[in-house]
């Protein structure tokens, strides 16, 4: 019962509710569910924590057989913003805004038009759309690497922000597009014939109903950049211009791992995800809608 | 179904649209950081291309020794303080070094080549892969005579390729036994194993006194090629045979092979050889879970960082009849690309890396062994390498001069685990075929 | 000046779409008709060798079928848990909102380090999973005098039993439940996010029929949240596909090849022979788009998603 975050109507749920839950056990009901729901709560972060805990832990102790280590060492983390990986942690912001900002720059409109209007070519570039969701960056490394080297690209981090950018284009046209379908026309005429210009229907009158989509295309691309790791590698080969997840691979030595750091430079890598999302997570349930509202 | 959420969201849409102008205003600002991110990176760019002015940059690539960057032996710090006191000496030459972590440098380096970038100097484990497409300066166009010749013969003769020096060894290490002393002991074993009945009844004893990795023994993808050359060897075989022709499923090796599945099966090794690398086996054995395993003088300061500190000994390699009086013999190489012609300047980095204290630093900070004459005299004192440096004049070496090797080292790396799962003669068999091919 | 209007607002993402992503497609398909050196120096044209050469090879065949069998069992298992999560979390409960913030973790997280940290829970001396084991172990043997080993528990850390990572058999499970693992987090999103469009009168109306709750859930709840199923199902099919990092952090595909799938022997073909790597590309982007149309026609996707 997603009640604020539903933007279906809603007008009669909280009284059919209501009645339901006072006929009998609601208490143990609800305990029930919300055990469960912690439970698997907990099973989801878990490897999480592991993580944390690996970071505490001493050298010495790093293959023990145990829950807990005797004693923690926050070394490994407090360390962090000494090794210069803090500035990874800025190249991977960049990365992530930058490819973020672009793909809605470039898919706001295209989702828009074919949204609005019958083109030529308009099932073309839906079915384009399409197909290039099904590629994945992975696959095509080397590809990816000659077309940038070409243009004397390679490593730099407007590269990486092309080929992220590039990369999750086609989900947000999709989402976008079909958020936008899904808003009646005559919203925005109406605000068109009361004066406001066809920008100005669109900007205060579209555009904010399509925000849940915005939003949810914002942070899908956001997400997919800030982990993004196989094009990183191979673009981005000088230190300064890695993201996080690349520079971390420096901690595998050749004779050994440096277990603790890596796993600090994970966990502090994605917390600001976390709180990204969680700040906005009800605006992502609602922009997901978008695919099914019709 | 059919309608959207209009009513509801249009009366909060005054709100929303404050939302999106910030999100409007964030937007400049990010895009503004972006902009100048990439203006710097088309700086680095034109700087490598501005060398012509009496000024010469040599961009170097190197693996990193170290523990990554950070850490006190890193290899920035360590190329930084040889490259400071070099453009000391050679103000017109400078030196960017690039630091690559030994998972990557491969795939980094491949990519550069490939796109007919390479760098000027090139450290890393091989160099053979580069030669048929005639992409290296020959040895003599970039060391002096007199450095050339400090080399170790048998070493440097493996820098050869048609008769030709291409590689130029740059380090060099050796392999012995390391066992837990503390677990010999509680196991009554008073001896190190010499030969392989030997480490069969110790690797039992050890067991039964509840020791879960008697042999630490990885065979998987990061360093099975010598791992199992160590074991070939204790049987009269390797990868060649005598008259330099493959020989990977001799009758030796495969007897080879067939008694150490003898031992996986018993359950005195690492449990799944195959899918263990080194690495992990080394914690196991620094953390004392591990009985005995091969290692190297690299292995000390991990040891000593664990549990075992104080707590083992080395000894020669046990091999079928008796010890080993040969070793895996591994260098690393420096090698020089031709594309940019700056010979030269390269001449005169390598003549002050080999002569100066900078070859003598690597050596102590990374405990690998010298490979020049005089690099082994220095240290000729040092107690704990001694067991290494003794068996490193009579080394072995993996076939780096044949250009199959790279094909068939990759081919080892992913499959030569399953010799001691399944059928050894058939495992070999096929990596023999992979390296008659073609 | 009309006729032009398209191209000012799609012309940009056809632009990128063109640059960053078909262009690298082109350059793949033509390098697997080169001869390329191991370090890239092309040496001409190979004509259909490395197709030839990639067909060949022993283990093809098993990769193949292997991938398919990973991408069907992640996208169904990933499909199902998350139709059960979704309807749990949508009840309403106490600190709803915070449990569904801990769903967040494997999404946001960098798939590469949770199939890391994977690896060290499992790893047979100290990871906690077998700690758990042995812990568990112990105990059965300490209470009820029941064999650890005949439960699947350990008696012992760093034996054979423990080493789940070392036989494909029990490694290729662990691979898929950490595909699931990670894919379950958006999948449960968007099918929340499905429930939340199915107005409360629905079922209201169903309960005054008297339908019970399975009957309800089957012939109400499911068709109606079919579409966002298609979608995430959908996007799974794609992005399980690629799934590297998972295999290559936990076993590299190993022991042997025992746990390739089509990427993972992509990258191993790449350390020796880029041109036959780049056919494997060819082949795999070919398996992608096929399982896709199946899909999609299986699942009538026009009549929901265009």
């Amino acid at each position: 019962m997603a009640t604020q975050t539903a933007p279906a109507p809603v007008r009669h749920r909280h009284v059919s509710t209501h009645r339901r839950r006072s006929r009998g056990m609601p208490r143990l009901k609800t305990t029930v569910i919300a055990a469960a729901a912690y439970l698997i709560g907990f099973f989801f972060l878990f490897p999480y924590l592991v993580m944390i805990l690996i970071s505490l832990r001493p050298q010495t102790e790093l293959r023990s057989a145990v829950w807990f280590p005797e004693r923690f060492d926050f070394s490994a983390i407090t360390g962090f913003w000494s090794t210069g990986l803090a500035h990874n942690l800025t190249v991977s912001l960049q990365v992530a805004a930058g490819s973020t900002i672009l793909v809605l720059l470039v898919a706001l409109p295209a989702a828009y038009y074919t949204a609005r209007h019958n083109f030529r070519g308009r099932n073309l570039f839906l079915v384009l759309v399409l197909v290039t969701q099904m590629f994945q960056p992975t696959a095509m490394v080397v590809g990816i690497y000659r077309e940038f080297f070409t243009f004397g690209m390679v490593d730099s981090v407007i590269s990486l922000i092309l080929v992220n950018g590039g990369f999750n284009l086609a989900f947000a046209v999709w989402i976008l597009n079909a958020y936008f379908s899904s808003i009646p026309r005559e919203l925005e005429e109406a605000a068109f014939i009361d004066g406001n210009g066809r920008f100005g229907a669109l900007f205060r009158v579209t555009l904010p109903l399509a925000m849940p989509g915005v939003i949810t295309a914002l942070i899908f691309t956001f997400i997919a950049a800030w982990n993004e790791f196989v094009v990183a590698l191979t673009l981005a080969t000088s230190p300064e211009n890695q993201p996080l997840p690349v520079a971390l691979q420096s901690y595998m030595g050749q004779y050994s791992v440096n277990w603790q750091e890596l796993f600090a430079g994970s966990v502090i890598a994605t917390i600001p995800v976390i709180i990204l999302f969680a700040l906005i997570e009800r605006k992502v349930v609602g922009g997901l809608t978008a695919g099914s509202i019709k | 179904m059919d309608h959207p959420p209009d009513e509801k969201a249009v009366q909060t849409v005054n709100k929303k649209f404050v939302g999106g102008a910030v999100l409007a205003v964030a937007t400049m600002l990010t895009l503004a950081s972006c902009g100048s991110g990439s203006s710097t990176g088309t700086q680095g760019g034109g700087e490598t291309k501005a060398a012509e002015g009496g000024q010469v940059t040599l961009k170097m690539v190197a693996a990193d020794y170290g523990d990554g960057p950070g850490a006190a032996n890193s290899g920035e710090g360590f190329w930084k303080s040889v490259v400071d006191e070099f453009q000391k000496a050679n103000p017109n030459i400078k030196v960017e070094v690039q630091v690559i972590n030994w998972n990557d440098i491969d795939k980094q380096v491949a990519t550069m080549v490939q796109n007919g970038q390479p760098p000027d100097i090139l450290q890393t484990g091989d160099y053979s892969g580069f030669v048929k497409d005639g992409l290296l300066h020959k040895v003599e166009e970039i060391v002096s005579p007199n450095v050339q010749q400090d080399l170790l013969t048998k070493f440097a003769d493996f820098g050869k390729v048609d008769g030709t020096s291409y590689g130029l060894p740059f380090v060099s290490s050796a392999r012995a036994l390391f066992y837990n002393k503390e677990l010999f002991e509680k196991a009554g074993i008073t001896e190190a194993p010499k030969t392989w009945d030997e480490l069969k009844a110790a690797a039992e004893k050890l067991k039964a006194s509840g020791v879960s990795q008697p042999f630490g023994l990885p065979l998987g993808q990061e360093e099975a090629q010598g791992e199992s050359f160590l074991w070939m060897l204790g049987n009269g075989g390797g990868y060649k045979d005598a008259s330099g022709k493959w020989a990977i499923n001799s009758a030796q090796n495969v007897e080879t092979f067939q008694y150490i599945k003898g031992l996986v099966d018993a359950g005195l090794t690492t449990p799944n050889p195959g899918t263990k690398d080194r690495k992990t086996v080394w914690e196991d054995f620094a953390a004392g879970k591990v009985g005995m395993a091969n290692g190297g003088p690299m292995s000390i300061p991990i040891f000593d960082k664990g549990a075992v500190k104080d707590k083992y000994g080395v000894v020669a390699i046990p091999g079928k009849t008796g010890p080993l009086d040969t070793t895996l013999g591994v260098m690393d190489w420096i090698m020089a690309f031709n594309k940019n012609n700056h010979g030269e300047e390269i001449k005169k980095f390598f003549d002050f890396f080999y002569t100066g204290p900078a070859a003598e630093k690597i050596v102590d900070l990374y405990k690998l062994l010298p490979v020049t004459n005089g690099g082994i005299q220095k240290l000729s004192g040092d107690e704990k390498l001694k067991p290494f440096l003794d068996a490193l004049p009579n080394a072995s070496f993996y076939p780096f001069q044949d250009p199959k090797w790279s094909d068939v080292n990759t081919q080892i790396k992913q499959t030569i685990g399953g010799a001691v799962s399944g059928d050894p003669a058939a495992v070999l068999g096929e990596l023999q075929k992979v390296a008659e091919a073609g | 000046m009309k006729k032009w209007e398209p191209l000012a607002w799609v012309g940009p993402a056809v632009l990128l779409i063109a640059a960053v992503v078909i262009w690298p497609v082109v350059e793949m398909i033509r390098s697997s008709f080169l001869e390329i050196s191991r370090f890239g120096v092309v040496r001409g044209s190979a004509g259909t060798a490395n197709y030839v050469k990639l067909f060949g090879e022993r283990v093809f065949g098993d990769v193949m079928v292997r991938s398919v069998i990973w991408v069907v069992a992640v996208v169904a298992l990933t499909v199902l848990i998350s139709l059960a999560l979704a309807q749990l979390f949508n009840q309403k409960f106490p600190g709803r909102k915070v449990a569904r913030w801990a769903l967040i973790a494997p999404w946001a997280a960098s798939v590469l380090m949770t199939a890391i940290v994977f690896r060290w829970m499992l790893d047979p001396e100290v990871g906690i999973i077998n700690v758990i084991r042995w812990d568990l172990g112990t105990f059965v043997q300490n209470t009820f005098g029941i064999e650890p080993s005949s439960l699947g528990l350990l008696s012992a850390m760093g034996g054979e039993a423990a080493d789940q990572l070392g036989h494909a058999s029990t490694s290729f499970p662990w691979l898929i439940f950490v595909a699931v693992f990670v894919s379950v987090p958006f999948t449960t999103y968007a099918l929340l996010a499905g429930l939340a469009t199915i107005p409360a009168d629905v079922y209201e109306a169903a309960r005054m029929d008297g339908a019970g709750k399975f009957r309800t859930y089957w012939s109400i709840t499911l068709p109606l949240l079919r579409p966002a199923l298609t979608v995430a199902a959908l996007i799974n099919v794609m992005n399980v596909f690629n799934s590297f990092p998972i295999i290559w952090a936990m076993t590299k595909g190993g022991p042997e090849y025992d746990t390739t799938t089509t990427t993972i022997f992509m990258y191993i073909l790449k350390g020796a022979n880029i041109g036959e790597s780049a056919a494997m590309s060819v082949v795999n982007f070919g398996m992608v788009i096929v399982l896709t149309l199946i899909f999609l026609r299986v699942s009538r996707w026009k009549q929901e998603v265009a």
